[in-house]
């Protein structure tokens, strides 16, 4: 019972950022899965790719009909995005993953570190 | 200034420039298992010249297709816990919705610094998980 109240009341955090930054929310749920509820970390991934789809068309329904955004394209970038998945997917077989991820960890912290500032610095809208 | 750019049909190039957002979105998120929207916001913003909020919007609709095909190419393999996915569910489809109505008010430097602090703390999980 516990489980499930802790289960819920992450789902609800994750749904909230997921619709505020535009993100999925596997990199708040994996870990968590992990951690916390003790799965595996393929059965943690799996679990949460699976929530990534309805909390994404929900926050997307929502914003739809707030008129926020560009439908269209962004239905066109998902749907090349689509074949990059499963692109991605094949290459990660052959590819050294370890080193990618650290690449693109500093690629990461890079462009924070600028949205920072920007925030900081820029105009106020 | 991007009001006008936003409501005009884009050109030809910048129409291009979505397509290899969305590819390398969905790429790193087979690639690494990180969610496309880590990928797509930033260059939305930093490469297509979309307000920070527009570009929460639209990396939200594209992660619904790139997604999908994730949960075909994985959800078969993987050995998904059906009841935690619901439990989390019940409360992200909640969550979902408050957060959609944040980002519509939110203002667009908070916009920008709530996601710079996603890409650090983004940055420190996937170091730690290879």
């Amino acid at each position: 019972m516990l489980t499930i109240i802790a289960l819920v009341a992450f789902g609800v955090l994750t749904g909230i950022l997921s619709g505020v930054l535009g993100v999925g929310g596997g990199i708040f749920m994996v870990p968590f899965l992990v951690l916390v509820i003790g799965l595996s970390q393929h059965a943690a991934q799996a679990t949460s790719l699976l929530v990534v789809l309805p909390t994404a068309a929900v926050g997307s329904w929502a914003l739809y009909r707030s008129k926020v955004g560009d439908p269209r394209m962004a239905l066109r970038m998902g749907l090349v995005g689509m074949v990059g998945s499963v692109g991605g997917t094949a290459l990660a077989l052959s590819l050294p993953g370890h080193v990618l991820r650290i690449v693109f960890a500093l690629l990461m912290v890079v462009v924070g570190v600028r949205l920072l500032r920007d925030a900081v610095r820029g105009p106020g809208v | 200034m991007s009001d006008v750019a936003a409501s005009a049909p884009p050109a030809e190039s910048t129409t291009r420039r979505y397509d290899v957002t969305g590819l390398i979105g969905g790429l790193l998120s087979g690639l690494l298992g990180i969610g496309g929207g880590t990928v797509m916001v930033p260059l939305l913003v930093l490469w297509t010249g979309r307000q920070q909020r527009e570009a929460h919007a639209m990396s939200l609709g594209a992660i619904i297709p790139i997604s999908f095909a994730a949960v075909v190419v994985y959800g078969g393999a993987g050995q998904v816990d059906l009841a935690d996915a619901a439990a989390l569910c019940v409360g992200s489809i909640l969550g979902a919705r408050t957060g959609a109505r944040l980002l519509v008010r939110a203002p667009e430097r908070a916009l920008k610094g709530a996601f710079g602090v996603f890409m650090l703390v983004a940055a420190v999980s996937i170091s730690l998980k290879g």
